[in-house]
């Protein structure tokens, strides 16, 4: 099967929820994101974002433990998939192939 | 719960991701809460959740994933104008429409087979029975005749001269008359001579039926002089065929009959009234011709009186007419006023018959259409209950949901509307296309078959019509949608109530029933149709060329001369050697004039009207060889026979059996009028089936050499193909007279599929009907099938689960359609006799009932209707019951 390749979009939510691992809701997610882009997420763009994901099989979710914060509702979190991985692989070397080169352009990365 | 969270709950279907996306704005509000204060917070919730919510919703119906219920709220009411309100229904109802694609398409393309069945028929009923005639004003024109009590059939041309010159000066209610008087002339003077139909015309005549010649005027009242009456007006189809679409012909001279005829005008294309009508000259009867009151010559047209109703000009000629059979008892006994409409007078009997046998059943396939589409929309209203619901708790009015399930339809039947165009086209073209050439120009109004605004308009209103009708049913439906359903968000599928149910068995069981019905109708047709090209005829078609000739009485009047032309046209062919075979006849089998005589047997005393009619044909020996008509007893006639010899007769078998059951009839004598010479039976032939429209086997032939007839057919058996011969055949006709046209030159068996060709092409019309019917009623029990199935996915897994084994789940589910399948069947089976009963008696007695058939279709539906029930109920019985019952 083809690897898939992924939006920009996307690529950053896998990123995020890599470099969140246990932790990764939807909250904290999309903190991550902004901080590290410095770009505002919409909240619907995520939600509706990780659904297709997940359609596509990139990532799982497992609900968590309903809390008090949060007015007694349960937190999804999510994990990348193997499949998840390979298409953030394939997305990542795809863009470092069209990079190799540029290098003197893009400066250090 | 705020508004905003049900929003959010209503928008996301899965339930982990609802929960989630709720918790997460709790949990991130609370902390906006901490910094900004709670108003802001609340604001703050408010906002995401419904950005949240659009574009969740914009994603859901991007997926056209079933009930988009953003869409619910997006339309939700509000007060405004009304129009605001107009607009957003008429989006959301394109939405609903477009958010199923398939099942939308099902319905179009339903109704647009349906709609194209029903106006493919109305336009042939419009235009070849309801208004052939489409003269401005044909309405205030009639058509005046009279008849004999005891015909059957009235001849609409059959007014003498005295009486109409009385109905004219007597007549108030009648503003203007018109008469035309019958002319087959004889055109030649141009490479091959044809016999074309004409009339002799009073003046005005055209301007009565406000026609205007294309070029040229009519006849002036002078030229009903004699010596100025060879004037012609030509049939703008005849001056494109013959004469190359002259434009300088007004003022030339065409031989008409031997004669020279000035041209005097080109009538408007399509115009051929009466009965096909090429040439018209103006009627120059002589002061003697208008004095007899015995030959019933003319056909009559009036122009109501301004304020005078047909039903005045009726009494008013019943009056005139009762005074003359008073006044002239020796001509006038028998005649008795007919006074009729222009159109009913003037259109052809059968027509109506064969049309509205074909109307009556694309009505019922648009009933079942409609049935099927009612159903499907009654599966998708269920499917949509629970958005009914929503959009009334969130204060939809009944009245408005029940507006918009109409509107929706309105969406789908303009589709079907516009779909249906291009299958009317089809069916038109293949209508017109059925109609043999030599068979058109005897149909009035053949030219308005065709697509037009007024089609257009009939159809959209049958389709709005039907539509709206049959959307009531999801539309109420969705009135009686309970709000107390509203928040079962776990999407539990509701089993739908008894009663829907039960309405939906009905529709599916109508359905069956009217399928079967229509199926079986028109395999009677079909069958019929089948049976009068190729069923037995009594004679052998193939392999035989027929000429068809009218022997002009201008020049024929000597009966010697008629006989020395038809035995000299068949020596010259005699000498062919792909020739087997010639003999000549008055009338052909299948031809279109027919000629009967009323039977007196000797030793039975009759009165005129007590006799019963028989067919009356003259013909030479070789004719029986020719068309292969068996001789079972006596001889065949022959040179002996001689007109001045003793009168002989070769009669039928049907004949011989009725009138001599128990006697040899060799040697019997009859009478063909009271006053006639005696007639002695020489031979006995078999029956043959002259046409179809004519059911008489009783048949007299006459030899040639003592009746010698004006209308002749050459029939020619031939070694080989028979067109082959044309040319001979043309030949042997103009060696012997040169201006003698053949009138029709074709094989025997094109002769019998032409005469049928209407028939055959209703029959075919018919199996369509029947056959789109078949598929779309079983179309129609699949879906219901599948539908509750899947509504009852739940309770197989359940009774799945407590061990039922996979029949008895298929057995559970198919109940239904078993019950289905047998009520309708049963029905079915009884309407299918009723109407087969029906055209029994209206085709002419062409169709016959057959309970072989009935049940030989009721089985092959019954069982179609069976598998299409088992394949829903099959996949039901594969269903993981754990799956099942965790579907939500």
């Amino acid at each position: 099967m083809a690897p898939i390749y992924l939006g920009e979009f996307e690529y950053a939510v896998l990123l995020a929820i890599l470099h969140l691992d246990e932790d990764a809701y939807a909250v904290p997610i999309r903190e991550l994101i902004e901080q590290r882009t410095s770009r505002p997420v919409a909240r619907g763009a995520l939600y509706t974002g990780l659904d297709r994901l997940e359609a596509k099989g990139c990532l799982k979710s497992r609900m968590g433990d309903p809390t008090e914060e949060r007015g007694g509702k349960a937190r999804r979190y999510y994990s990348v998939t193997p499949s998840g991985l390979k298409a953030i692989r394939a997305t990542h070397e795809a863009l470092s192939r069209m990079t190799k080169g540029l290098e003197t352009i893009l400066g250090n990365r | 719960m705020n508004f905003a969270e049900q929003l959010l709950s209503t928008v996301i279907r899965d339930i982990g991701l609802r929960e989630s996306v709720i918790g997460d704005l709790r949990e991130e509000s609370a902390r906006h809460a901490a910094r900004f204060g709670g108003a802001s917070a609340k604001r703050w919730h408010t906002r995401q959740s419904l950005g949240i919510a659009v574009r969740y919703g914009v994603m859901r119906a991007l997926r056209r994933k079933p009930p988009v219920r953003w869409f619910t709220i997006a339309a939700a009411e509000t007060s405004g104008p009304w129009w605001t309100g107009a607009t957003r229904d008429v989006l959301y109802a394109w939405r609903a429409t477009t958010q199923r694609p398939m099942l939308s398409v099902a319905v179009i393309l339903t109704l647009a087979l349906a709609l194209a069945a029903n106006s493919t028929t109305f336009s042939l009923l419009d235009a070849l029975v309801l208004r052939p005639y489409r003269f401005a004003g044909v309405e205030r024109l009639i058509v005046a005749t009279t008849v004999a009590p005891e015909d059957a059939f009235f001849d609409r041309a059959n007014v003498t001269a005295a009486d109409f010159r009385e109905w004219q000066a007597q007549a108030k209610s009648v503003k203007g008359w018109a008469t035309y008087q019958w002319w087959d002339a004889n055109l030649s003077g141009v490479d091959i001579p044809e016999q074309v139909p004409g009339f002799f015309i009073s003046p005005g005549f055209f301007e009565l039926l406000s026609v205007k010649p294309v070029m040229g005027r009519e006849f002036l009242a002078s030229e009903t002089q004699q010596g100025q009456h060879h004037r012609v007006v030509l049939g703008h189809g005849l001056w494109t065929r013959r004469f190359a679409s002259d434009p300088q012909i007004i003022g030339k001279q065409v031989r008409l009959d031997g004669e020279l005829y000035e041209v005097v005008g080109i009538a408007p294309p399509g115009f051929n009234t009466p009965d096909g009508a090429e040439v018209w000259a103006p009627a120059a009867l002589t002061g003697e011709q208008w004095a007899n009151r015995r030959a019933g010559i003319l056909g009559v047209y009036g122009l109501l009186q301004d304020g005078a109703s047909l039903e005045q000009a009726r009494a008013e000629l019943e009056t005139i007419v009762d005074t003359q059979r008073r006044d002239h008892p020796d001509t006038n006994t028998k005649r008795y006023a007919r006074v009729m409409s222009f159109t009913k007078g003037m259109s052809d009997p059968g027509a109506g018959a064969f049309v509205g046998v074909w109307q009556a059943a694309a009505l019922l396939l648009l009933l079942i259409a409609c049935a099927n589409i009612a159903n499907l929309l009654m599966a998708r209203g269920a499917e949509r209950t629970s958005e009914y619901s929503i959009r009334l708790a969130l204060g939809a009015s009944r009245a408005r949901l029940f507006a918009q399930t109409l509107l929706e339809g309105l969406i789908l039947s303009m589709g079907a509307v516009l779909l249906s165009m291009p299958f009317i086209g089809i069916g038109l073209a293949l209508s017109r296309a059925s109609i043999p050439a030599s068979v058109l120009r005897f149909i009035p109004g053949w030219a308005y078959i065709r697509i037009d605004l007024e089609l257009f308009l009939v159809t959209a209103a049958l389709g709005t019509v039907a539509m709206t009708v049959f959307s009531v049913l999801p539309a109420m439906q969705a009135m009686r949608t309970q709000v107390s359903d509203t928040l079962r968000q776990s999407g539990r599928t509701l089993t739908p109530g008894r009663n829907r149910q039960w309405l939906r068995s009905t529709l599916a069981i109508t359905q069956v029933a009217l399928a079967l019905a229509l199926v079986f109708a028109s395999s009677l047709a079909m069958s019929a149709a089948y049976r009068t090209v190729n069923g037995v005829l009594g004679f052998d078609k193939n392999g035989v060329l027929v000429a068809q000739l009218n022997l002009p009485e201008r020049n024929y009047s000597d009966a010697d001369k008629r006989r020395r032309f038809i035995t000299s046209v068949e020596d010259s062919m005699r000498t062919i050697p792909a020739v087997s075979n010639i003999g000549a006849t008055s009338i052909i089998p299948a031809a279109f004039n027919n000629n009967s005589r009323r039977f007196f047997p000797e030793g039975v005393e009759l009165k005129e009207h007590e006799a019963r009619w028989a067919q009356y044909r003259s013909g030479t020996p070789d004719y029986f060889a020719a068309m292969k008509i068996p001789l079972i007893q006596g001889r065949l006639f022959d040179d002996s026979d001689r007109a001045d010899g003793p009168q002989v007769a070769v009669v039928s078998a049907a004949l011989a059996s009725r009138y001599w059951p128990d006697a040899d009839p060799i040697g019997k004598r009859f009478r063909l009028a009271l006053d006639g010479p005696w007639i002695t039976v020489i031979g006995v032939s078999g029956n043959m089936v002259h046409n179809w429209f004519v059911r008489q086997y009783d048949t007299v032939y006459r030899p040639l050499t003592q009746v010698a007839p004006y209308s002749v057919a050459f029939a020619v058996r031939t070694v080989g193909d028979p067109n082959a011969l044309a040319g001979d055949l043309r030949r042997a006709v103009s060696s012997v007279d040169a201006d003698q046209p053949i009138a029709s030159l074709m094989t025997l068996d094109q002769l019998v599929e032409d005469r049928a060709g209407g028939f055959v092409f209703i029959s075919r019309a018919l199996g369509v009907v029947g056959l789109i019917a078949l598929v779309l009623s079983i179309i129609g029990i699949y879906s219901l099938m599948a539908f509750l199935t899947t509504q009852r996915t739940q309770e197989i897994g359940v009774r799945m689960a407590l061990g039922a084994g996979r029949w008895q789940v298929v057995r559970a589910i198919t109940r239904r359609a078993v019950f289905i399948t047998i009520a309708g069947t049963v029905i079915g089976a009884a309407l299918g006799f009723g109407a087969g009963r029906i055209m029994e008696a209206l085709l002419f007695e062409m169709v016959t009932n057959s309970i072989v058939t009935l049940a030989i279709i009721s089985a092959v539906l019954a069982v179609a209707a069976l598998v299409a029930a088992y394949l829903p109920a099959q996949r039901a019985a594969r269903i993981d019951p754990m799956a099942a019952l965790r579907e939500s």
